[in-house]
């Protein structure tokens, strides 16, 4: 008998069937991963599990037995914990009172035992092996460190059922590991896993069994020793896919932007030296933390450097605020899309047209009609999905915002295009077309910077790859001589890099 | 925790220097009559300002307190010409503003509207109803028991001071000890989160807008027994003294921060800027200048040690403050 | 791999002319319209439509800046005291240093751009949260507005031409201001909806970090936006004190919650992002011909502030029954399940619905309405049938519609005025529709706006309780050119701006017999203080010069410690009593200058437990009876205000009927039988002592 059991699951949405008659189980002490392009209906999945959202149809049964009444507060009670992508801490409050809400009973009426709470929660912590505070407020812990605090939460609930839902996607590489190490923990002591990844190589590691979801329709479920990632890449898209095939060789250009001891006191570069040549990919690899997303935002006039020059085709320039680099010829896709890269409540053309206003003004006054020919061509030229050029970008799915994105500064005409992990979240199919773009602007002798934390995008696209390590850029690697391994040793540091 | 303490600290020390200037340059301003007057006085901001934290605390917002303070004097005024005893009024005028919360916990919470929004036009709505009704006219001729409920000036005073500490001591404890209390920060900080964890945000909502209403309604009781006759443009422009109290004692207006310690020093702070200045011979056109300039100075102090400015790169759970990055 | 497919241009014309669902208040704005032009009287003319403009442009030029500030998800409450501040930039300037005019307006512009520059660099530059840092400079701007004039300084020497822009015609009968509003209010629209800047503001209103990774100058865009609101604060203030012929620190007061309202009800989104001009010029027409519709179909203004609340909650919940049409793009990204949405739109539906029907029924129910109101009320019924009721069908003899207008409805001064009025009105039967309206508090400028709204109703007298004497005598001048005998009482407007005045007392008659009368009780040696209303009423700052002047003149040992305000309250007038009794123990006698005051000063003198401090001063043997029988109170000065309006009433109807014309020496008034008439004043007799002796033959 399963642990858990989601039977024939159907739900609706005005206009959208979201799941329609799926079944998926987990065992106790298993990994069961749970694929699936953007959309195919695994977020709804787990909202069903947790209680979130009642589904239209279908049955959840815990132990073979049926749940009634099921919602969040039920869930958790029974057992069912789940750590989304972005920890849903409260940030004004104390890691130890974080704790204990998810711990501690839903009676408003109670007694708060702080001392207890403060046990507790340094245990939970000692559990998980993180070196917390437990009087630290939440908001001042870094993402990783938040993700610990999720997971000593799930701990602590002693969840039979746990859901993890991308917990990698913020994480440095060490910090995976030990993920890892923790959820082997879990496993051995029974607790039934459900592992949502984009990561295909992780699952391999991790999982005993993946089920794939397909437009919101039950695919299958295979051992995962039974599959290999391209059958997994199949049985996700319904066909095959050309493959991270690399992209051809193109000759590097002159230098665009050279950087000489560059650093920022206020977010820990420093002494970076490197140069971005026209018509060429630059991958800017390292494991979170290492400075690179930072390196970016200096670049981008967010957080001003204050040491070190930059060369701008060997003139040298300040950057001090994003308007700045925007008329100097630098674009930004920043990593976090939702809040960032796109203002998700205004229409396409409005996105589209926010970098290039002055451009499409005359006098001050913005011309409509070249506005909604720009979002048009745009729109075509990136082969984006939306009803019309009017809707609200926040209501697309997260590879179209991610074009939107693109297709601002694209409008824009940039010669710097920094991309801070332009595939994250992002569905297979989205995803060369992301990279098809990102070719095509080079070829055209545009620089562009590609910051990622996946290793086999960074070997893809790049024609170089720098590395950094503690806020600065420790080596950079030529097509020829990067791989896999010699990234990582670069940026683990201490190991010999051969040359 | 430590930021909010840190705040509390910085209205402590300006409120203590201002009474060490006092002290030096005007004794008078400790003589025991004053200071009772002091006392008796805030006390009656201190009630609403308590119902204020919880509702700033959830992140929401009340212009109707003032207007609700009007009603429940008026309508205390009229019930007790009728004949109702004290004891039933101090039982029936809270219910009466518990039930203007109520109105707008409905309005927030059951129908989505925006606090500031509901409250804007409740504040309006019933300030307009009372005038109309009431034509201005004041309630005269109140029963001999309705000033100080019967008990006399000392002992009245007594009793609406006890009251209003007995519930600061009883919410101060409970904002920190008591679930419920916890849940206003937690909801505050993050209402989605505070959802996952088992926590009813819309109940939690609604029970601060009601006792918000309920302690106006106890204020607006209290405040009219000090007299006999009822004044019915009472309250208003209350709504901001109000708030203002509670967020110099370092609530954030964002929600999930602050607390109770903070909004006695608060009231107490901006309760005695108009007697400083009739102690130190000041001519009063220049009290409101001095307010705002105490609310902007605490606010500034308050900042430069406030953790609302992460460093940028650095995510922020829950809510993130609406705060500008400078460019 | 399949072929790009060109996106759709496609936007459904609704939405193209309503991108905020203005039509929700298109409807109401006809509903409005309907109901007037059925009920109010001359509500449908083109006269009055160019009044609801002049009533409605400084308001609306604060809602213009309102609205660019709530779109970046702001807001900003110190544009009501920014007017203040500006007024008395501008008054000083021009009053005093002798500034010319226009140089003087462009002062006082800056002064406003800089207060709004101060606003936005505490918002953007230091992250404090707007509406922390203008309730701060709501209180501070108002405040240095008063600490710098004192409260009383009243500059009033305007040329012509100045006052003109706000009270002056082109072409007859487009106010000076139209034109004005109407290039601001296209100005600020193309800078929303057609600039690179508007654009922006949208942007960084949704969300600050999107624009800023946009090369948004976000910092810069909030700067401009809040100095632009202090701007045109400051022009508002100038069209304010054009209008007025006066500038003061009290300019403006109230006016933030005024604008907020109108933002608000035009669909701005609290949260920032969304909304647009067109909305905001709607909602401000509906408030506006609300107030100015329930005036002319001789209803109480108070009704239209319960409407307003009730508009707000019918706008934003119809605003949200609209989207909701649209509830599939919603859902799919709504973190709420989608059962929750469709509930309440069912929810929302039926109270829109519910609401809106409640709104006509009051509004549309004259009766009704009245009947509740006798019911409710403590006035006399025969009192609330006349002074309600839509015009009948016309009547077979002529009936007389005589206005009244207290300074203060509130005041408990007016409200016995006022039962003299009833009194006087059930008198003379069914001759006389009676219509009392005023502001609900001492405000210069809702004078005007009262009067203009007679005047454009019809009515055959107007009597009026000035409030500030330049600003009411143009209006005053316009009602009588078309033909309106014009009567002013309690206090007067400039000569030529009225045919008679019912005086009762002077400001000198009443500051010279407080003065003695306090003199009398202190045994002419001591200290006194006085607790006036606020810093700013005109009135009382006229009645304590001449308290001064007396004190000067005739009583030497006697001094005056401090004038402590009580902004009209009893409570705080209480307070201020204590403190002051405290700081200045040698003080022996409070005098009360403002029908709360006297009771809330008599209030702490009881609860101080002094014996040796007596308290007198101007107020009602209602509200002091209690404290003259315990000798607290020693007297109160007054008139019988009873008597007061019962004779404006009469005057009112004698000049109407040409019983009193010009030259006449004496009339005929009811009940209190023959009165003198003195050149133009009808003479209602001397100040009147009220002490423990007659205080009980009097009942208001």
């Amino acid at each position: 008998m399963p642990l858990l059991r989601a039977a024939d699951i159907e739900k609706h949405y005005p206009g959208v069937r979201a799941l329609a008659g799926v079944t998926f189980e987990v065992e106790a002490g298993e990994v069961h991963a749970l694929i699936g392009e953007n959309g195919a209906g695994k977020s709804t999945l787990i909202k069903i599990i947790t209680g979130a959202v009642t589904p239209d149809a279908g049955t959840l049964s815990l132990d073979g037995e049926l749940l009634v009444d099921h919602n969040p507060q039920t869930a958790k009670a029974r057992g069912i914990a789940a750590i989304y992508q972005q920890p849903a801490l409260f940030g004004t409050l104390t890691v130890a009172e974080n704790l204990a809400l998810g711990l501690e009973g839903a009676g408003l009426w109670r007694r708060v035992d702080w001392r207890e709470r403060r046990r507790r929660a340094q245990e939970l912590l000692d559990r998980v092996g993180a070196r917390i505070d437990p009087d630290a407020l939440a908001g001042s812990l870094s993402m990783p460190e938040q993700q610990l605090v999720e997971i000593a939460r799930a701990l602590g609930a002693k969840a039979r059922v746990l859901i993890l839902d991308e917990p990698t996607a913020c994480l440095p590489e060490g910090e995976v590991e030990r993920l890892f190490a923790l959820l082997a923990e879990l496993k051995a002591a029974g607790v039934g896993l459900i592992y949502i990844s984009h990561r295909l190589d992780e699952l391999a590691q991790l999982a005993d069994r993946v089920t794939v979801l397909r437009d919101g329709q039950y695919v299958t479920t295979r051992a995962m020793s039974q599959v290999d990632k391209p059958e997994l890449i199949r049985l996700m898209v319904g066909r095959e896919l050309s493959g991270e095939s690399n992209a051809p060789a193109r000759p590097a250009g002159a230098p665009l932007l050279q950087l000489s001891g560059l650093g920022c006191a206020v977010n820990g570069v420093h002494d970076v030296d490197l140069t971005i040549r026209r018509g060429e990919i630059l991958g800017l690899a390292g494991l979170v933390g290492s400075g690179r997303t930072e390196l970016a935002r200096i670049l981008f006039g967010l957080t001003p450097a204050d040491a070190g020059t930059m060369a701008w085709d060997g003139q040298p320039v300040r950057l001090e605020t994003p308007a700045q680099a925007m008329a100097q010829g630098i674009a930004y896709v920043p990593e976090d899309r939702r809040r960032h890269g796109v203002v998700g409540p205004l229409s396409v053309t409005a996105n589209t047209a926010l970098t290039v206003l002055d451009r499409l003004a005359k006098g001050g006054l913005v011309d409509a009609r070249r506005e909604e020919d720009l979002a048009v061509d745009l729109g075509q030229r990136l082969d984006l999905r939306a009803a019309s050029i009017h809707t609200t970008v926040g209501t697309l799915s997260g590879g179209n915002q991610q074009k939107v994105a693109l297709a601002r500064w694209l409008a824009a005409e940039p010669e710097l295009f920094i991309v801070d992990e332009p595939t994250q979240g992002i569905d297979v199919g989205a995803k060369s077309e992301i990279h098809r773009i990102l070719g095509d602007l080079a070829a055209a002798g545009k620089a562009v910077l590609v910051v990622s934390s996946d290793m086999p995008e960074v070997l893809a696209v790049s024609d170089r790859v720098a590395v950094m390590r503690e806020g600065t850029v420790v080596g950079t690697l030529a097509r020829g001589e990067a791989t896999q391994e010699r990234i990582l040793a670069l940026a683990l540091g201490g190991a010999e890099v051969v040359g | 925790m430590k930021s909010a303490d840190r705040r509390v600290l910085t209205v402590a020390g300006v409120l203590g220097v201002l009474l060490l200037g006092l002290a030096v340059a005007a004794p008078g301003f400790f003589q025991l009559g004053n200071l009772r007057d002091l006392i008796v006085d805030n006390s009656l901001v201190l009630l609403p300002a308590l119902g204020m934290t919880a509702v700033i605390l959830c992140h929401e917002i009340d212009l109707s307190v003032g207007s609700i303070f009007g009603v429940c004097c008026v309508v205390a005024g009229g019930l007790a010409q009728a004949g109702f005893p004290m004891p039933a009024l101090l039982l029936l005028i809270p219910l009466l503003g518990a039930a203007f919360g109520a109105l707008n916990a409905g309005l927030v919470v059951g129908l989505g509207v925006p606090s500031m929004i509901a409250t804007l036009a409740t504040m309006v709505g019933i300030r307009g109803a009372l005038q109309w009704f009431t034509q201005g006219a004041w309630v005269n001729d109140l029963p001999a028991g309705f000033q100080w409920f019967g008990l006399g000036q000392a002992a009245g005073q007594a009793l609406l001071v006890l009251v209003a500490a007995a519930l600061w001591l009883a919410l101060s404890w409970m904002f920190g000890q008591v679930a419920a209390g916890r849940a206003l920060y937690a909801v505050g900080a993050d209402a989605d989160a505070a959802r996952l964890v088992g926590i009813r945000p819309k109940a939690v909502v609604s029970g601060a807008f009601v006792s918000l209403g309920a302690l106006a309604g106890l204020a607006a009781l209290l405040s009219s027994a000090r007299f006999t006759s009822i004044q019915p443009s009472a309250g208003t422009g209350m709504e901001l003294q109000v708030i203002a109290c509670v967020v110099v004692g370092g609530t954030s207006i964002l929600g999930g921060r602050g607390g109770l310690t903070g909004t006695l020093l608060g009231v107490a702070l901006l309760g005695v800027i108009a007697t400083t200045l009739i102690f130190l011979h000041v001519n009063p056109a220049w009290e409101k200048a001095i307010q705002g300039a105490i609310i902007l100075v605490a606010m500034l102090g308050a900042r430069s040690h406030s953790v609302d400015r992460l460093p940028a790169e650095r995510p922020v759970a829950g809510r993130v403050p609406g705060k500008v990055v400078r460019p | 791999m399949t072929e790009p497919t060109r996106l759709s241009t496609h936007q459904s014309t609704l939405r193209r002319w309503f991108p905020n669902h203005e039509w929700v208040l298109l409807i109401l704005l006809a509903v409005e319209v309907a109901l007037f032009s059925a009920t109010g009287r001359n509500f449908l003319t083109v006269t009055n439509a160019f009044e609801l403009v002049r009533s409605g442009c400084e308001v609306g030029l604060l809602a213009l800046g309102m609205t660019l500030v709530i779109i970046t998800g702001g807001i900003d409450l110190s544009v009501g005291s920014m007017m203040g501040m500006a007024a008395i930039t501008l008054g000083w300037l021009n009053n005093v240093a002798g500034v010319p005019i226009v140089p003087a307006i462009a002062v006082a512009l800056a002064m406003g751009a800089l207060g709004g520059w101060m606003n936005g660099a505490l918002i953007a530059r230091l992250g404090v949260p707007p509406l922390i840092v203008t309730l701060g400079t709501y209180s501070l701007f108002r405040g240095l507005a008063e600490g710098l004039t004192k409260g009383i300084i009243n500059y009033s020497s305007f040329s012509d031409a100045f006052k003109a822009l706000g009270n002056g015609y082109w072409l007859g009968c487009v106010p000076r201001q139209l034109p004005l509003f109407l290039l601001v209010a296209v100005g600020v629209w193309l800078l929303l909806h057609r600039s690179v800047f508007g654009r922006q503001l949208y942007a960084l209103g949704c969300s600050k970090e999107g624009a800023l990774h946009a090369g948004v100058p976000v910092g810069r865009r909030v700067v401009t936006t809040y100095v632009l609101s202090g701007l045109l604060a400051a022009l508002a203030a100038v069209v304010y004190a054009a209008r007025l012929g006066q500038a003061k620190a009290d300019a403006g007061t109230g006016f933030e919650l005024m604008a907020i309202t109108a933002v608000v009800l035009g669909g701005t989104s609290i949260d920032g992002g969304k909304g647009t001009i067109l909305g905001t010029m709607l909602g401000l027409a509906a408030i506006v011909m609300l107030e100015n519709g329930l005036r002319l179909a001789g209803q109480q203004a108070e009704a239209s502030q319960v409407m307003i609340g009730v508009l707000l909650l019918v706008a934003i919940l119809g605003h949200r029954f609209g989207t909701g049409g649209r509830a599939g793009a919603v859902a799919s990204t709504s973190r709420d399940s989608c059962e929750e949405f469709e509930m309440k739109n069912y929810q929302v539906a039926i109270l829109s619905v519910a609401m809106l029907l409640s709104a006509l029924i009051v509004a549309g129910s004259n009766k009704k309405v009245a009947e509740q109101m006798s019911l409710l009320s403590a006035a006399p019924p025969v009192a609330a049938t006349q002074r309600a009721g839509a015009p009948p069908p016309p009547p077979p003899a002529k009936k007389l519609t005589i206005a009244l207008m207290p300074k203060n409805k509130g005041e408990p001064y007016f409200l016995s005025c006022k039962k003299g009025a009833d009194e006087a009105v059930a008198a003379l039967g069914g001759q006389v529709e009676f219509l009392w309206d005023g502001p609900a508090n001492p405000d210069p400028s809702k004078q005007n706006e009262v009067i203009d709204a007679w005047i454009t109703r019809g009515v055959d007298v107007i009597a009026a309780s000035v409030e500030n004497k330049e600003a009411i005598s143009t209006v005053l001048k316009k009602a009588r050119a078309k033909g309106i005998k014009v009567i002013c009482w309690d206090a007067d407007a400039v000569a030529d701006a009225r045919d008679f005045m019912v005086q009762q007392a002077t400001p000198e008659g009443i500051g010279t017999a407080l003065m003695d009368e306090a003199a009398r009780v202190m045994g002419n040696k001591g200290t006194f203080a006085i607790v006036t209303a606020s810093l700013t009423a005109a009135n009382q700052n006229e009645w304590i010069e001449y308290i001064k002047k007396r004190l000067a003149a005739k009583y030497p040992d006697i001094k005056l410690a401090t004038i402590e305000p009580s902004e009209g309250k009893r409570d705080v007038a209480m307070t201020r009593t204590s403190a002051l009794l405290k700081a200045n123990p040698d003080v022996k006698l409070v005098m009360g200058i403002a029908a709360p005051a006297v009771p809330g000063a008599a209030e702490a003198v009881v609860q101080s437990g002094r014996k040796d401090v007596k308290v007198i001063g101007l107020s009602l043997p209602s509200l002091c009876r209690e404290f003259i029988h315990k000798g607290v109170v020693d007297c109160i000065v007054l008139w019988n205000t009873v008597d007061l309006g019962y004779l404006t009433v009469h005057a009112a109807r004698a000049l109407a009927q040409g019983d009193i014309k010009a030259g006449s020496t004496t009339m005929e008034a009811g009940r209190l039988g023959k009165i003198e008439i003195a050149g133009d004043q009808v003479l209602l007799g001397k100040p009147f002592v009220f002490n423990k002796d007659n205080v009980d033959q009097f009942d208001f």
